[in-house]
């Protein structure tokens, strides 16, 4: 659900075309569904001499982007395992590759994640196998995303949040609340802005969490129906100050370098790419906090190659390789260590570490029919029940 | 066999030989064309495990029962109806006096120029053209200027920036069969009919338009049914909004069969449209 | 009749250009009411654009036009009282014949019932009430081409322009057809103006004829002017096959100062034993070619001092007093004529000579 500024819609869209057709070949060789995993390794035996990896955009670099961007030759010399890496779009393109079992590695946002674990195509991972685990900050370990029932599924990657961004001349007073693009939207009216992806509906749940405390949402990943209801409703309002959803990274920069769009969600590596000369923009974190992402690099239950596998995971770890990978990508870093390596200023303007910062994050997740909150009384929506409610909300 | 037996037999049989030169073709039109869309239908009756995303391959008329029933889909195929039969309409406005001045008024070199300036932007990416409509269409963008002349700003991003961006996007679709078809109307019978008494607007309306009309449908299908099946424009400068595209789009990922039913609307659409077309007798004329 | 009585036609010094090229050089030409009038010439003679700038389709750029009394040099075509059968036709290939016929009528308005009635009187006219229903791809050339006539007539305009209406047909069916035209021009008592190259047809149908070239009329009178008295070696060509004897052959063949023309047809052709005609004047040849044409021969012959010259030799009736043997190629004949066949022709014409 996100890229990196190279990439934009196109990519996308060609994505979804290239999901929809594998998934049709995909489901006609007849995945073979159910739990294969067997628990996690012991201990790790001779490197295979190849893994192959899944990722996001920007995520496995050997130089061929650019060549001064790469933390791949460095692992196939050390360790003897030969990188091949696939890029995805979406988390949706993603699932369906996985299924094949062809990708050693897979680093998956949380709103895949629990849907990998499910079908039973992610491995258990043995982090004492790990060496550079036990640095990652602790805020991001054992979370809903990345373990389920105490079992580690992989380890945790960079981490950003999905801000409030506004343009200080426009919008005044400085907004301190998500407010500013609900029930202060209409002052704004066709120059707000907002993700679109179903899982955008958390960010309105975030809100609601605050602002209205009887509908009684504990997670925004975990919404009843009258909670759904609650949001949809909430963002239906919204719609009419919209002026365009976005998912692709520079459209959104553009829009608010020209004033077609004056606040709405933001990363904060879009916030830094804005020209200041054009668009004189803030991006905050609301005082009811926000959502946001950490990535998890799994295992696929299915691989060939598992100790080339551990051994990628524990390089991309790496405090060094870690902070090369989250820069370049616009996100903070998974351990202090990575700050020392990362240039002047990355870990402050990401926030990596601030552990009062990251609290008030909720990391993407995946809307399961199980309430991620813990209620059995009820049954939660889905994302499938999400993605229906989106469509309806742009209408 | 040799090979002088076997041409001898197969310019005896041409049964066979029409065969042979048919096969590939056929093949790739069957595997691609045809099994691809009977996919796409049947996947359309099935659903899928809402967790694991797994296709679950049992009839169901669920997802048919949810995008006829459900008012998000009227309201959906409605706007895209809409935005596509004004595209179509635009389009037609313009080719037709457009075609008619490089087919019959032009003269030969500029004539020639036109045809290479109508398909330039055949040569560029759609997306170049979206993104530069973008530019156009944003604030601070030319027709924010342009209209600030005339006491108006930009349209900005949203129904009428997609018409207007569709509109540009299929022109020369539906110039080029105009054209070709003005083309194909000699002039005799435009100085035939002044000869006859006609004015100009009546010989245009009695004799060149029905004579142009089968250019003019060829020329609709197309832009008709690309704006019908068009998402990227939406995405770009649509604001908002979305049409059907963006509905099959947002749910190829995760619900595939839904994604399909959602498909079917669109096809249902230019089928009824083809039907129409058909009754007016102007297809055979293509 | 004579056309300056009852003008129906009149162009005053009317020059066209396209580009360098002068198309009608001030031409002036006047066409009497209901004269059946050709303009004849090879292609690019100027004479199908003197047809469209009658019609309208072309604008002249200098000189007047007059239909009757009104100068349409400024009119465009629908307002002029003149009506057009193309070359190709120009049928609507969207309307049945009967609505073709009718378009005249329908876009004057005429009542619906009305406008049948007539356009069935004229499909009659031509003989083609039977395929009223039918569209014109599913007729026959000869067909569309009385559909196209019929058409043009239906309007009842005071001059009917034909721009080679005969030339895409066969020759049967052309032969048919001239005689078919005569008829209708007779009836109806209006002015035909009538475009071809083909002489033998301008001869056939034409009160007068103008022979066109270079943009410019290079002789008019009627068609036994034209053809027995060519005034220049040009249309003595054009018009029928002419043996043309320049200054130096006529000083070498015939004695005598000048050019002139002389038809293959007023050649006798006897062996050399015979005795002339008295006071015809004879030349000795060699046949080096007799062609057998149907109707006799044509027969082309070599003069002593190197002369060609071609005569044509009638098939004759075992009952004439002349019938002979015609000659075979290498026999030494002499060919004789009158005198007063030469037909002498003006100065201006330096074209070579050439046979059809």
């Amino acid at each position: 659900m996100r890229n990196i500024p190279t990439r934009h819609t196109a990519g996308r869209t060609i994505g979804g075309a290239v999901a929809a057709l594998s998934l049709i070949t995909l489901t006609a060789c007849g995945g073979d569904s159910g739990s294969e995993s067997t628990g996690a390794a012991e201990k790790l035996g001779e490197n295979e001499g190849e893994v192959s990896i899944l990722a996001w955009p920007g995520y496995v670099e050997d130089g061929s982007t650019d060549p001064e961007v790469d933390w791949v030759s460095g692992f196939e010399k050390e360790t003897g395992c030969q990188v091949t890496s696939k890029v995805y779009g979406t988390s949706d393109e993603a699932f369906n590759l996985a299924k094949s079992g062809e990708y050693d590695v897979v680093a998956a946002s949380g709103d895949l994640t629990l849907r990998m674990i499910a079908a039973g195509q992610a491995a258990e991972v043995n982090t004492d196998l790990i060496p550079n685990y036990e640095g990652i900050y602790d805020f991001l370990k054992d979370r809903e995303w990345n373990t389920v029932d105490e079992k580690n599924y992989g380890i945790p990657h960079g981490y950003g949040a999905n801000l409030l961004m506004y343009n200080t001349k426009d919008v005044t007073p400085a907004p301190t609340s998500w407010k500013a693009v609900f029930e202060d939207a209409p002052k704004h009216k066709g120059q707000v802005t907002a993700y679109d992806s179903p899982i955008y509906i958390a960010d309105a749940a975030v809100y609601l969490m605050a602002h209205q405390p009887d509908l009684g949402i504990e997670n925004p990943y975990s919404l009843d129906e009258k909670q759904l209801a609650a949001a949809v409703d909430l963002l239906k309002a919204q719609r009419t100050s919209v002026g365009e959803y976005w998912s692709d990274y520079t459209k959104t920069q553009a829009s608010f370098e020209t004033g077609d769009t004056v606040v709405g969600t933001t990363w904060q590596v879009i916030a830094n790419l804005i020209d200041p000369k054009k668009a004189p923009v803030e991006a905050i974190l609301p005082s009811e906090g926000a959502t946001g992402w950490n990535d998890t690099w799994m295992i696929s239950s299915k691989s060939k190659s598992p100790n080339c596998a551990y051994a990628w995971l524990n390089h991309i770890s790496d405090p060094e390789v870690n902070a090369q990978a989250t820069e370049y990508f616009g996100e903070a870093p998974n351990s202090d260590k990575a700050c020392e390596f990362a240039s002047e200023g990355h870990c402050e303007t990401f926030h990596a570490g601030d552990e009062e910062y990251a609290k008030k994050i909720w990391f993407w997740n995946t809307p399961i029919n199980d309430c991620l909150d813990g209620r059995t009384d009820v049954e939660c929506t889905d994302y499938q029940d999400w993605t229906k409610a989106w469509a309806e909300i742009k209408g | 066999m040799t090979l002088s037996s076997i041409s001898s037999t197969l310019s005896r049989r041409p049964g066979i030989r029409l065969g042979l030169l048919l096969a590939a073709p056929l093949t790739w039109l069957v595997l691609v064309y045809v099994v691809a869309l009977a996919a796409l239908l049947v996947t359309a009756f099935w659903t899928i495990d809402s967790f694991t995303n797994e296709l679950e391959r049992t009839f169901t008329l669920d997802n048919v029962r949810e995008i006829t029933s459900e008012a998000l889909y009227r309201t959906v195929t409605l706007r895209t109806l809409g935005v596509a039969l004004l595209v179509t309409l635009i389009d037609c406005a313009i080719a037709l006096p457009v075609g008619f001045y490089m087919a019959k008024v032009a003269s030969r070199r500029s004539r020639h120029l036109l045809v290479i300036a109508f398909l330039m932007p055949l040569w560029a990416s759609y997306l170049v053209k979206a993104l530069a409509w973008r530019s156009l269409l944003s604030n601070g963008g030319l027709l924010d200027w342009a209209g600030g002349l005339v006491g108006l700003g930009t349209p900005g991003f949203g129904v009428t920036a997609i018409v207007l961006t569709q509109a540009y996007i299929w022109l020369p679709y539906v110039i080029l069969p105009v054209y070709a078809a003005y083309e194909r109307v000699p002039d005799s019978l435009l100085d035939a009919a002044g000869d006859l008494g006609a004015r100009p607007a009546r010989t245009f309306r009695t004799v060149v338009l029905p004579l142009v009309v089968p250019g003019l449908v060829a020329g609709s299908i197309f832009s008709f049914s690309l704006t019908m099946g068009d998402y990227i424009t939406v995405n770009i400068v649509g604001g908002a909004n979305q049409m059907l595209g963006n509905l099959v789009y947002i749910n190829s990922g995760s619900n595939l069969p839904l994604a399909a039913a959602i498909a079917l609307i669109p096809i249902a659409v230019i089928m009824i449209y083809l039907a129409l077309v058909r009754r007016t007798g102007a297809l055979e004329n293509l | 009749m004579g056309p300056t009585e009852s003008p129906q036609i009149q162009l005053d010094a009317v020059s066209k250009a396209y580009g360098d090229v002068m198309a009608v050089d001030a031409l002036d030409l006047t066409i009497g009411d209901g004269e059946f009038f050709s303009m004849l010439g090879p292609s690019g003679s100027g004479k199908t654009t003197v047809l469209r700038l009658i019609a309208g389709f072309e604008r002249a750029d200098s000189g007047t036009i007059r239909l009757g009394s009104e100068d349409v040099t400024a009119l465009a075509p629908f307002d002029r009282d003149v009506t057009t059968v193309f070359q190709d036709y120009a049928l609507f290939p969207h309307l049945n014949v009967l609505d073709n016929v009718a378009y005249g009528l329908r876009v004057r308005g005429v009542s619906k019932a009305e406008r049948s009635t007539r356009a069935r009187e004229a499909l009659g006219m031509v003989r083609l009430d039977h395929v009223a229903a039918r569209k014109p791809t599913e007729l026959s050339g000869g067909q569309r081409q009385r559909v196209a006539l019929a058409r043009a007539i239906v309007v009842r305009p005071k001059v009917l322009l034909l721009d080679e209406p005969l030339g895409a047909l066969d020759l049967k069916l052309r032969e048919q057809m001239q005689v078919e035209l005569k008829q209708i021009q007779r009836e109806l008592g209006i002015t035909f103006v009538f475009v071809t190259h083909d002489q033998e047809e301008a001869l056939t149908l034409s009160d007068r004829i103008a022979v066109f070239d270079s943009g410019r009329i290079v002789q008019l009178g009627t068609p036994k002017e034209i053809y027995e008295s060519p005034t220049s070696q040009y249309v003595a060509d054009f018009v029928g096959t002419s043996n043309v004897f320049d200054e130096q052959v006529s000083k070498r063949v015939l004695k005598m100062e000048g050019a002139f023309a002389l038809r293959p047809e007023k050649i006798l052709l006897s062996p050399l034993t015979a005795s002339a005609p008295a006071g015809a004047m004879t030349a000795a040849g060699v046949i080096t070619e007799s062609i057998y044409i149907g109707t006799g021969h044509r027969v082309h012959i070599e003069l002593e001092d190197g002369t060609q010259l071609v005569a044509l030799e009638q098939s004759r009736g075992a009952l004439h007093p002349d019938a002979a043997e015609p000659e075979s190629r290498g026999d030494r004949v002499v060919a004789s004529w009158s005198p007063g066949d030469l037909v002498p022709l003006g100065t201006d014409s330096s074209r070579a000579v050439q046979h059809r």
